[in-house]
């Protein structure tokens, strides 16, 4: 313990987001929950990252950049949240270090934003529950949401709901209905959708369609509350909140970028009649961008070795 | 080829294009009278309309090109999307190739949110162009092309520095990232391809808040060595 506590007190990295934790703290600009602890939470941090491996099997540490580091352990201390307690996760995308929040987080932000110690709630419905709920002045009211087990499956659920407890006020309830909360899934980075419109089975949304469910009314009951703050000693955690969100957007998406861009070659016959003609003369061999290219493609290739096997060394690079 | 900018960007997209045999409008996002005052009242010049997806910038006259007589291809999801029938609308398959007079059309899928969206790689002759817009990235590369129309819709800092502005909100950021080109994207995609053919580079439907026409430019044309032009 004792040499963990001074290898992570001596890193750079987590000292610099140590002392810049201090200065926000000592200018009054962050004001963190009184039972939070940011040195435990960058400890446990600092511990997790440690094992925690980009897609390719190699460390987080050495492939993402000081500064995606210090972003993502600064969000988390901001927005007073926890990596033991699972209310944060870090993945790396590229070589951007994003930190996620997750349900657990977004609900303990929330609770931080309203100064309220009860968390909000969330429940799925399911076909053959006795479920009611009024509407009044536009605020909706669970009435009745009576639950039979035989009911809980998971390609039962119709909907689900999600209760906030701000004090002094009445409480706030979110409604949606499984086409609301697929559509919310469908504009998720993570879409688990396949392209004919059906939930792939093997994806986490598939699997824990509760949890999902749950995590996504109350993810936008939460935002309702962390939109309407007015407190300007949390302007940091609000700002914290969506900048840590997009972050991680960003970061997701530069990566499917990356990952998916200018791949394919598109429509190998085509071309091959066209070579037929022109390859000799043509393409002048001064290399270009070949090397960094595929193979011809592979379903034209008989056709062609058998006819004209003599022009296969011709054949380079891109034109199939 | 000759390419013609009727209109390029947010308030509207409409591209004519001909070999000096067929003659093509690629997307028809403006009003009706504008495409006809536009080609001087010669529709029936007109071969047909490609359209790439079924938003009001690119599809707004589609029912009125119908009506004139001109066919519109486009996707089966676009088609539907648009919820109107016609005998004129054309339905085409992403990678299957299909005729237009003298050109020879490839449709491809493209990343945007919309129903089902293409881009087209139209072939004539000798020449091939490449016409991709509103997608966040290209999936495929291409070879032997001649013209390109590639989106630059925004870079990434202007963007971000617009949203801490508070002149572009944080959704309107994501679903710009998500569907539309950036120059860094373009770039990437320029580089992935074989230029070695290429005549004319013109960058299509950029943005008025989130881009700088005059660097896309400058910065495309320093990369690529190719003439360049801004829709």
């Amino acid at each position: 313990m004792a040499t963990a506590e001074k290898s992570i007190a001596l890193n750079p990295i987590v000292d610099n987001v140590a002392k810049q934790i201090s200065a926000l703290q000592s200018e009054g600009r962050l004001r963190l929950p009184p039972n939070y602890s940011p040195e435990n939470a960058l400890y446990s941090a600092w511990l997790k990252l440690q094992t925690i491996t980009d897609k390719n099997g190699r460390p987080a540490l050495q492939v993402c950049t000081k500064e995606s580091i210090t972003n993502a352990l600064l969000d988390m201390v901001i927005q007073g949240l926890s990596p033991a307690k699972n209310q944060c996760y870090f993945i790396p995308y590229g070589n951007q270090l994003v930190m996620q929040r997750s349900y657990f987080g977004t609900a303990c932000v929330t609770m931080q934003v309203l100064k309220t110690n009860r968390p909000p709630v969330a429940a799925v419905i399911y076909k053959g529950d006795e479920f009611e709920y009024v509407v009044e002045a536009g605020n909706k009211k669970v009435t009745k949401h009576v639950q039979r087990l035989e009911n809980v499956k998971k390609e039962n659920i119709i909907g689900a709901y999600c209760t906030i407890f701000p004090p002094n006020h009445e409480p706030y309830t979110e409604i949606m209905t499984i086409e609301q909360i697929h559509q919310a899934w469908r504009q998720s980075k993570m879409n688990p959708f396949d392209e004919k419109g059906n939930l792939r089975p093997d994806s986490t949304h598939a699997k824990f369609a509760e949890e999902m469910a749950k995590r996504t009314v109350l993810n936008r009951a939460c935002k309702m509350f962390i939109n309407s703050s007015d407190d300007s000693s949390l302007d940091l955690v609000v700002e914290s909140f969506y900048r840590s969100e997009e972050a991680a957007e960003e970061a997701a998406f530069e990566q499917e970028v990356a990952a998916n861009a200018n791949q394919e070659f598109i429509e190998a016959e085509w071309h091959e009649k066209e070579d037929e003609e022109s390859v000799e003369v043509q393409e002048p061999v001064d290399g270009g961008n070949e090397s960094t290219q595929e193979k011809p493609a592979a379903k034209s290739e008989p056709a062609r070795a058998e006819s004209k096997p003599m022009q296969q060394p011709k054949r380079r690079g891109p034109s199939f | 080829m000759d390419i013609q900018v009727l209109a390029s960007g947010s308030r509207g997209n409409c591209y004519r294009v001909t070999d000096g045999k067929t003659a093509l409008l690629l997307e028809c996002g403006i009003p009706f009278p504008q495409i006809l005052k536009s080609l001087d009242y010669r529709t029936s010049e007109i071969e047909a309309c490609l359209l790439t997806h079924e938003h009001g910038d690119h599809a707004r006259a589609a029912k009125d090109l119908l009506r004139a007589g001109v066919d519109v291809y486009t996707s089966a999801g676009t088609a539907r999307a648009l919820g109107f029938k016609s005998h004129r609308l054309r339905v085409v398959q992403p990678k299957t190739r299909f005729t237009v007079g003298s050109w020879s059309i490839l449709p491809f899928d493209t990343v945007h949110d919309a129903a089902e969206p293409l881009g087209f790689l139209l072939d004539s002759g000798e020449e091939r162009l490449l016409f991709a817009t509103d997608t966040a990235y290209l999936r495929y590369r291409f070879t032997k092309l001649t013209h390109i129309m590639l989106e630059c819709n925004y870079d990434l800092e202007i963007l971000k520095a617009n949203v801490a502005a508070g002149l572009v909100s944080s959704e309107v950021k994501r679903r710009v990232l998500k569907s539309h080109m950036s120059l860094e994207t373009a770039k990437n995609m320029l580089k992935a391809n074989d230029l070695r053919r290429v005549r004319e580079i013109i960058l299509i439907h950029l943005s008025d808040d989130n881009g700088n026409a005059q660097r896309f430019k400058n910065e495309i044309a320093r990369i690529t060595g190719k003439v360049v032009r801004i829709a």
